[in-house]
């Protein structure tokens, strides 16, 4: 036996023993502090407090048992505290006749005391014990400590199932205890029932690869599984920014709107009325007299606006530029029909076409037009009207689409999140609570109830 | 954060293509062009052909 203690910097210095049932050396890191220690040849649970070393309890290993992913003795700095790894445990669950295990790492300093690393299929949580008692509610699901609101996410009875190194406490394998979970992500708050004693602790998410930086450890750690209880959504921090720029951008194209409509010219400058005789035989083509387009590069609407009574009229249009010889060909049918049946009166079409020609240089301008029409149709009255630099609003319309869509996938995203997060909660989804998560999740399940309804119907 | 960064990014470009769009009159819509179109169209518009010309056209209602 060789007594040692923590020395002045607070590096953890080790004792070493005998196991009394096998012989094999043990080390002790905790010193007083330990109040069982595991020896981890004959997997005797001995009594550190016992200058014998009382044997309290052996225990059968399984075969494969998985070492610790962090070994005994490693030692590593979290929050700035230099802790060593001096317990492990495995605990077991049972839900729905499955089993579920986690594994517990004890850390120690001498100066800082205690605090744990749990680990479920490579989510991992830096775990301390509380210092005062979180408020929980009447009903129990949730608490609230330091201000902050943990919803409850499950309860379940938890079993030691495999132990390693020492503890201060009376470990045993197969104690039992009642384990409830409250989360506020990044945030875990556990309460262990045993008996009539009842510990609270706070976990805190922390990835694995901080954890194999922290401990110097080789290799990767193992790649998470799936969404951990108190895992921080990656999607719902940049949706709650994305909307908030979404908010900011289409305040500024609700500006940008205003400025086109007050900047836009909006000019007319051409207008003249015809007529066009169907009946008449020869060329029915013509050129109006010059416009000109002024300013800069951009739209010209033309507007047709036909006397029709249950007929058509079909313009063929070139916008031909008097100097370059440049064309803009187009043709535009106006119709409108209208009438009464049994079902009401009816119309069909409209007296009035406009159609918009995209960027059109300044310049002088006719127009070349074509009519068609049937014989039968008579004389057709029709104005021409031509307006430079119309402000249209199809690609504010389509701005809007273009900034909700990612903000709307980002939001899908994260509560696709919290959809997996919940599931694995004794609810089996989000809590009814009014958020917009359980909102949106009750929408989902009527949904989902509906469309089986639909289906037992058929 | 980093896609609060792409988004802006992204927006600034959404906006900036509707202003563009906006100013230089583009539309959804598109308009056949003819290049060097003769002169003499203004004095027989009949020599121009339309590429829209002889439509089938609808002759419907109810």
């Amino acid at each position: 036996m060789s007594p040692s203690g923590p020395t002045p910097s607070g590096t953890p210095q080790i004792k070493s023993l005998n196991c009394p049932s096998c012989g094999a050396a043990l080390t002790l890191r905790s010193f007083s502090q330990a109040v069982t220690v595991v020896c981890e040849s004959c997997h005797s649970i001995l009594d550190a407090q016992d200058p014998k070393l009382q044997i309290l309890q052996k225990f059968k290993v399984a075969e494969g048992e998985d070492p610790p992913l962090i070994p005994l003795g490693t030692r590593g700095t979290i929050r700035g505290t230099a802790y060593e790894v001096i317990g492990f445990q495995r605990r077991t669950i049972h839900v729905e006749g499955i089993s579920y295990s986690w594994h517990e790492y004890l850390l120690f300093n001498p100066f800082k005391g205690f605090r744990y690393l749990t680990e479920y299929d490579g989510h991992w949580n830096d775990v301390s014990t509380l210092r005062s008692l979180p408020e929980v509610s009447p009903g129990g699901s949730s608490l609230t400590y330091l201000g902050e609101t943990y919803k409850h996410f499950q309860t379940a009875q938890a079993a030691t199932t495999f132990v390693l190194g020492e503890f201060p406490w009376r470990v045993r394998v197969g104690e039992a205890a009642d384990v409830s979970d409250y989360v506020a992500p990044p945030r875990v708050i556990s309460s262990e029932k045993t008996g009539k004693e009842v510990t609270w602790s706070m976990g805190e998410y922390i990835t694995g690869r901080d954890l194999w930086r922290a401990f110097k450890l080789p290799g990767d750690p193992p790649v998470p599984i799936g969404v951990y209880e108190n895992q921080p959504s990656p999607m719902s921090a940049n949706a709650k920014a994305v909307w908030g720029l979404v908010g900011l951008f289409l305040i500024l194209l609700v500006v940008l709107l205003i400025g086109a409509y007050s900047l836009a010219r909006n000019e007319q400058v051409f207008e003249q009325s015809y007529e066009f005789d169907t009946s008449a035989k020869g060329e029915a083509s013509f050129v109006t007299d010059t416009f000109e387009l002024k300013g800069h590069t951009a739209d010209v609407e033309l507007t047709t606006s036909a006397q029709l009574n249950n007929n058509w009229i079909y313009l063929n249009y070139a916008l031909i530029n008097a100097d370059t010889g440049h064309a803009y060909d187009f043709g535009r049918e106006v119709s409108y029909y209208y009438g009464y049946d049994e079902d009401g009166s009816w119309t069909e079409g409209s007296p009035k076409d406009e159609v918009t020609v995209p960027s059109v240089p300044p310049g002088n301008y006719y127009l070349r037009v074509e009519p068609e029409g049937e014989a039968r149709h008579g004389t057709i009255p029709y104005t021409i009207t031509v307006k430079r630099d119309v402000p249209q609003v199809s690609f504010f319309g389509l701005g809007i689409l273009a900034l909700l869509l990612p903000a709307c996938v980002l939001t899908w995203r994260s509560l696709n999140f919290e959809h997996l997060r919940w599931a694995e909660s004794d609810y089996g989804g989000a809590p009814d609570d009014g958020s917009l998560l359980g909102t949106a999740e009750s929408i989902v399940d009527s949904v989902k109830g509906s469309m089986s309804g639909d289906d037992d119907d058929d | 954060m980093m896609i609060k960064s792409y988004f802006l990014i992204y927006g600034l470009l959404v906006l900036s293509g509707v202003g563009m769009a906006e100013y230089r009159g583009w539309t959804l819509s598109s308009v056949d062009e003819v290049k060097n179109v003769p002169k003499s169209v203004r004095d027989n518009p009949g020599s121009y052909r339309s590429v829209y010309g002889y439509y089938h056209h609808y002759t419907g209602g109810k």
